[in-house]
């Protein structure tokens, strides 16, 4: 079996499970009790001075509008193929903005926050994790503790007590938002300059939790490629310990990988509840907004990306992990010995 | 006269455990090869001669740790102990260790060729990787293994391939001695074979100076060895030529050991193979005196009171307190097993079922009345 048709079957295995995520995409919001129309209609409505009659006609209208009125297997064939010619539709809550410009507002703030959190903490964890299998004694059991408390602390607690502490307590950084009121997100060094205090507490929160969770990983891997025999038959053979350094290193970067692609295929699905708490315009906020709403297409668009990364993620973990490991990739590809 | 090799002087080493008591595995052990010699090292499983190996390759790691002892090679001397740094050169060019190719010495992520840079590398670290690959390529041809095997990944290699390219390995940078720690136990008898046969060509054009082969095979081990070490319960007892300590040993556990092996011979139909009673006894507190006593036939009181002093020379000795007090009488087999009087002793039908088993030839001989019956 060549690597081309094993990539081929594995491809359309992803195909398939897209399809079944669209559909539970599709499906899953409609089942919340409740019609965004009406809460709508309530909104308009609430002053009174609108006759029953005619908040009926608003109503289908809506319901007309949103194409809510057609059967559900039509309105899913129907956001299928705008899905398909690459509209996401028309936001109900914020009537009439496309949900193509809201994602696209959501989005870069989200990226912004959590690449370069995933990178840094992804790096440092690893070399703290590796350094103190290493090193062992002291160094090890502190760094070791340390890792322990920050990857099992739910990820919202943190966040609440840096906001705490560093914002209501010491007001050395501003307590939400993303930038300040008054300026406009562009491009420019003045811009981001004034938006960086804002970018800070969210970042921190997120980068330790992810630096103490791979540093436990990479340590516990990395102990146990310590104590296996090609490390002790290397050191018989006078090997530097740079040069077995670099082995275990390599070995023990296996799993390590997975968990960097799969974290950067679910970044766009945004840090829900750490955007919540430093009220961050990313795609968890809007995402939250949207299902307060019931804003179906919202909640569809997130979730189809989101499914996407996290498929495209994985496909990109099996490809690679066949360049790093020769076993797997004589499986793949048939390899002769 | 052959020249030294190696003179390898008490070695005391322990296994460090929890509860902070230690397992002395190694205890005050002197090893003396001559040049282009094998010395075979025989015992049973936990004796200590897998430690003796690691000590001696200079490959000791936690919970081990080696208490003291001196090296010396080639007129190079080197202390052994706590908190002593060992230069890396000793490693590899002095001393070699060969391990078990089916456990995962290699890397499983490197190809073999650059295992063998790295290795050539961290000895020399100007020689060219065309250089270190082409020596790699020349004695992978001398002795018949396909040189593609260097590019390779471990998983790519059969059990026996993989033996022998890690055997190149070893071997690289010419150490003066090698430690083969039961590299021939996951492979089959022509692999082992083949294996032997690679090591005794290497010894004789002379890419290392000696060998010492740990194995619990005792059939290999009589064949490839000069000289063979025999251990019990962390000590060497007996050391001795290959086929006299085969035929005229001087201490009754290598009797026993050596007996407990049915080579391809036409005496062996008739030979009766008894196993020792008894187990090896726990390193943790060794039995006082002669560690084999508790086990041993010849038993006499002394031997639980006083450890034997050895008899004999560094290339030749053993330490029993019978054979130094009937120097010229040979051992015999039965008394050393106590065997005929233990088993009037006990009349209980599963332990003489059992012992019956062990004693294979045995039952093939009663088999026909048992039929009758």
């Amino acid at each position: 079996m060549g690597l081309g048709r094993y990539l081929a079957r594995k491809s359309l295995w992803y195909l398939g499970a897209l399809v079944v995520a669209l559909l539970l995409n599709f499906y899953l919001p409609r089942l919340v009790p409740g019609n965004p129309v009406d809460a709508i209609v309530a909104n308009l409505t609430m002053g009174g001075g609108v006759s029953g009659d005619a908040a009926k006609v608003i109503h289908e209208n809506f319901m007309r509008e949103f194409g809510l009125d057609q059967p559900l297997w039509k309105q899913f064939f129907i956001y299928v193929n705008q899905l398909l010619h690459g509209n996401l539709g028309t936001s109900f809550a914020q009537y009439p903005a496309s949900v193509n410009t809201l994602v696209g507002q959501a989005l870069p703030w989200s990226i912004l926050l959590q690449l370069p959190a995933i990178l840094v903490g992804w790096t440092l964890g690893n070399l703290l994790g590796a350094l103190a299998a290493f090193k062992g004694g002291w160094f090890d059991r502190g760094a070791f503790v340390g890792s322990l408390l920050f990857s099992s602390m739910p990820y919202y607690c943190l966040a609440i007590l840096l906001l705490y502490g560093f914002a209501v307590k010491a007001e050395i950084f501003p307590t939400g938002g993303a930038y300040p009121m008054g300026t406009f997100p562009e491009w420019s060094w003045s811009f981001i300059s004034s938006a960086m205090p804002y970018f800070w507490l969210p970042f921190l929160s997120l980068v330790l939790i992810f630096i103490g969770g791979q540093a436990v990983g990479m340590r516990s891997m990395a102990i146990y490629e310590l104590g296996s025999d090609y490390v002790n038959y290397g050191r018989g053979l006078g090997l530097k310990d740079s040069t077995i350094v670099r082995y275990i290193f390599r070995n023990a970067m296996l799993p390590q990988i997975t968990g960097l692609a799969l974290s950067i295929g679910g970044l766009v699905g945004g840090a829900l509840v750490t955007e919540l708490v430093f009220s961050y315009p990313g795609v968890g906020y809007l995402l939250f907004n949207a299902i307060s709403n019931k804003d179906y297409p919202v909640i569809q668009a997130i979730t189809v990306i989101i499914t996407s990364a996290v498929l495209v993620a994985n496909f990109a973990v099996e490809v690679l992990y066949g360049f790093i490991d020769p076993r797997i990739r004589a499986t793949q590809g048939g390899d002769k010995s | 006269m052959a020249e030294r090799l190696l003179e390898a002087i008490g070695l005391n080493a322990a296994y460090a455990g929890y509860d902070g008591r230690e397992v002395q595995a190694v205890d005050n052990c002197s090893v003396y090869i001559d040049e282009g010699e094998i010395l075979g090292v025989a015992g049973e499983s936990g004796c200590g001669k897998s430690t003796l190996g690691a000590v001696l390759s200079l490959t000791t790691r936690p919970p081990l740790y080696v208490k003291s002892g001196t090296l010396r090679i080639d007129g190079k001397e080197q202390e052994l102990g706590h908190g002593v740094k060992i230069p890396r050169e000793w490693r590899g060019e002095v001393v070699s260790l060969l391990p078990q190719g089916a456990l995962n010495s290699l890397s499983y992520t490197a190809k073999i060729s650059s295992l063998v840079v790295d290795v050539m590398r961290a000895h020399d670290p100007s020689i060219k990787k065309d250089e270190a690959l082409d020596r790699a390529r020349d004695r992978m041809k001398a002795v018949g293994l396909p040189p593609r095997a260097l590019d390779s990944y471990p998983h790519q290699l059969s059990g026996g391939m993989k033996q022998r390219v890690i055997t190149i390995i070893s071997t690289l940078l010419n150490p003066r001695l090698l430690i083969a720690d039961e590299p021939t136990s996951a492979l089959d008898v022509s692999s082992q074979r083949a294996l032997v046969e690679m090591l005794r060509e290497m010894l004789n054009q002379r890419i290392m100076a000696g060998v010492i082969f740990i194995t619990h095979d005792l059939p290999l081990l009589k064949s490839i060895s000069d000289r063979i070490a025999v251990m019990y319960a962390g000590q060497i007892v007996e050391v001795g030529a290959a086929e006299t300590i085969a035929e005229r040993p001087w201490h009754p556990y290598s009797a026993a050991l050596l007996n407990a092996v049915l080579a391809p011979e036409p005496e062996t139909l008739t030979k009766k193979v008894f196993a020792i009673q008894g187990s090896p006894p726990s390193l943790v507190a060794p039995p006082p005196g002669c560690r084999f006593h508790p086990r041993c036939g010849l038993e006499m009181d002394i031997c639980s009171e006083k450890e034997p002093s050895p008899r004999g020379d560094h290339m030749r000795y053993s330490k029993c307190w019978w054979t130094q007090q009937n120097p010229t009488t040979p051992i015999n087999l039965d008394d050393v097993l106590g065997f005929k009087a233990k088993i009037d002793d006990v009349r209980d039908e599963s332990l003489v079922a059992a012992i019956d088993h062990v004693a294979g030839p045995v039952v093939t001989a009663e088999a026909p009345t048992k039929e009758v019956s």
